[in-house]
């Protein structure tokens, strides 16, 4: 066993009354959860904050690699001094000034509690380190002083056993900040959040959690006749345990808030947490690429553009070509990320969903782009223009269809035309109806696709 | 493409790759994916499109001969890895059924279309940043007058996270600098009577910039093939016999 006792420097007192800016409501908690990191086994007696590390040794390479990182490469939250030893309450005593290296048989009684209500009777007998004390016959020394002196100076020495209530992390992150200064713009909320999710990522990592949504509150100024509370919900479409990236997906939404008035507290609460999977990697370097996951890029992109203008394909069974497919928000980033499965030939329909006869129109000779709305045409001698006379190349490809659905069918029939400045383009002459009334119009053309 | 050593020149054949001539084309430090046109690859560093670089493709407005210039690199893309491919700002809607014909993955489409146009830029360097994509596509309008160090940022991006960017822009922006490592100028095939449909379609590419010796003469890229070609010299046929209709 091999106990590391910490305890807050000399600036004790002002310490505790302000606490570090890390949203924890005192110094004990905020010194408690950077010890966390290294030792599941912490718990705070009287004054001190006591580690036991032999579990955890190895992890952070020996006692020497763990008591660098310690107290030279993670430097606790707080000034701290600190003090090893072989059982907790030895490590504890040695806190005192001057006896950093003091034999465990020559610390003072006075370091120990149990022995604080007996120090003069003690000294009277000659007693006054621990050494002493334990050369007296027990039972004598169980008679006069009780059981407890005895249990204790058993447990200081490595007699008995050491066992604690061990210090655990709540079950839900909630984390309060006071604003330094009133912040009147919610994208500098920024700042003072940022300090609340690196406390997040304490909490994840200590409970192995990701998280799936969050809450940031803020209280805004009383005095001022408006709302005095604001809150944004922060949710992510797969749990997260990096909070680098919450912290742009939290800048993007701030961006879009204003506040009615200053903000003077800050709260971040965790709503929905899962327990995190861990993911393999690959042993190989050239398989590892640099960057983000494709879900974090749909989430940031949705977040700042709005989820309407990110989209993904899925196809659709029709013959009119705008509604072969359908431009849907993106959120399925395993549908991107698929190397394809089936796909049918050349020409062929999207697997499974066109109508069993088979496309209308030839897609190979379909062109790549569509546009939104088929754009009118003027019309001169019974040829479209765009904007000079367009030649007609190949067609008609007749289309009729839409007929089920209320308002007017689709009646087309589709050419492929050469403009002197566009290429190719994919125009279509409007049949009517031969009920309508208008049939005697002339006919409207309308462009539908751009080649390329 | 390199040339031997001139015979006073002992010394340089000792250093081999290390010597770039000035008459030869550029050692490429990146990889490349052959572009599927023979006549391009063949000038082309490298011979093929720059994977971890920007790459333009100018255009006069109205002409959009971009998927018929990039679907076979896309193709081998999507081939050859897993990952999303990024369309940013496209000017019209992709229309998923002819591109699946013409065998590329739709499902593996990711259209970005942000209303506001200074956004492109943005979420072209986003998705140059994310693991999950193959490459990125962006049309950057005349209107939103790229500046060369806007554009020099996507250039970096796309080196450090090793994706290739493909800018589509308009033909006025020839004259102006530019960080792209590649940039080609398409225009429809001057000089063709009316009526000759396989000719008709072909496009005229000039290499304006490339890593070597500028290139005087423009290339000539086929005209497109398959059945559309097929349905058009169908189409003609029929029309020769038969008045046009209208």
């Amino acid at each position: 066993m091999h106990w590391i006792a910490l305890q807050p420097g000399a600036q004790n007192q002002t310490a505790a009354a302000a606490p570090p800016a890390s949203g924890l409501p005192d110094v004990w908690s905020a010194l408690a959860w950077w010890a966390l990191q290294f030792t599941p086994r912490v718990v705070r007696l009287e004054d001190a904050l006591l580690l036991e590390v032999s579990g955890s040794e190895r992890l952070w390479g020996g006692r020497a690699g763990l008591r660098q990182l310690l107290f030279e490469e993670k430097k606790p939250p707080v000034a701290v001094r600190h003090a090893y030893g072989a059982t907790s309450l030895a490590a504890k005593a040695r806190l005192l000034p001057g006896l950093l290296q003091t034999p465990a048989p020559e610390l003072p009684l006075a370091a120990l509690a149990a022995a604080r209500p007996h120090l003069a009777t003690l000294a009277a007998l000659g007693c006054t380190r621990w050494g002493e004390l334990r050369a007296l016959p027990r039972a004598g020394v169980a008679r006069r002083f009780g059981a407890p002196l005895l249990q204790a100076l058993d447990q200081a020495c490595g007699q008995g056993p050491d066992s604690y209530p061990w210090l655990l992390l709540p079950e839900v992150f909630e984390a309060r900040l006071e604003l330094a200064a009133q912040v009147e713009t919610a994208p500098a909320l920024l700042f003072g959040a940022r300090r609340l999710l690196e406390q997040l990522q304490y909490w994840l990592q200590l409970r192995q959690q990701a998280v799936l949504a969050l809450v940031l509150c803020w209280t805004m100024d009383a005095r001022r006749d408006t709302a005095s509370q604001g809150e944004l919900l922060l949710r992510c479409a797969e749990p997260s345990c990096d909070t680098a990236h919450l912290q742009r997906l939290l800048a993007e939404h701030l961006a879009r808030i204003s506040l009615p008035a200053p903000v003077l507290y800050l709260q971040l609460r965790s709503v929905e947490t899962l327990p995190r999977v861990g993911h393999s990697v690959s042993l190989l370097p050239e398989a590892q690429r640099p960057g983000d996951s494709l879900q974090q890029l749909l989430e940031r992109l949705a977040a700042r553009l709005g989820q309407p203008q990110v989209l993904q394909w899925s196809p659709r069974a029709d013959h009119r070509p705008e509604r072969m497919q359908l431009w849907q928000a993106a959120s399925n980033a395993a549908v991107l990320m698929a190397q394809e499965a089936s796909r049918s030939g050349p020409g062929g329909c999207p697997g499974g969903t066109a109508p069993s006869t088979g496309p209308a129109i030839d897609l190979a000779s379909c062109p790549a782009w569509l546009l939104a709305m088929p754009q009118r045409l003027a019309v001169r001698q019974g040829r479209p223009l765009y904007p000079d006379p367009l030649t007609l190349l190949a067609g008609p490809q007749r289309l009729e269809a839409g007929w089920w659905d209320p308002g007017p069918s689709a009646l087309r029939d589709y050419y492929v035309a050469r403009s002197s400045r566009s290429g190719l383009l994919w125009v279509y002459r409007e049949r009517l109806d031969p009920s309508s009334p208008g049939l005697d119009l002339a006919p409207r053309w309308y462009l539908h696709g751009v080649f390329g | 493409m390199t040339s031997s050593p001139k015979p006073g020149e002992p010394w340089l054949a000792g250093l081999g790759e290390a010597v770039w001539r000035a008459d030869a084309l550029g050692g490429t430090p990146g990889a490349t994916l052959s572009s599927g046109h023979l006549a391009l690859d063949q000038v082309l560093p490298g011979g093929g499109w720059p994977l971890d670089a920007l790459s333009e493709v100018l255009q006069p407005p109205g002409l959009h001969g971009e998927w018929r210039l990039l679907l076979p690199v896309l193709l081998r893309l999507q081939q050859t890895g897993s990952g999303a491919l990024v369309l940013v700002g496209p000017p019209h809607v992709p229309f998923g059924p002819a591109l699946q014909a013409q065998g590329l993955a739709v499902q593996r489409l990711l259209w970005v279309n942000p209303s506001q146009m200074q956004a492109c830029l943005w979420a072209a360097e986003q998705a140059l940043r994310c693991a999950g994509v193959l490459a990125v596509l962006a049309w950057l309008p005349q209107a939103l007058r790229v500046r060369p160090e806007q554009l020099r940022r996507l250039q970096l991006a796309a080196q450090s996270y090793g994706k290739p960017l493909f800018a589509m822009r308009p033909a006025q922006a020839q004259g102006e600098s530019s960080p792209a490592v590649l940039r080609l100028l398409l225009a429809p095939l001057p000089g063709q009577p009316a009526g000759q449909a396989q000719g008709s379609d072909g496009l005229q590419l000039q290499v304006l910039k490339r890593r070597g010796p500028p290139l005087a003469e423009p290339l000539q890229l086929a005209g497109r093939q398959g059945r559309l070609v097929a349905g058009l010299s169908v189409g003609l046929a029929l029309a020769t016999q038969s008045a046009p209709p209208g």
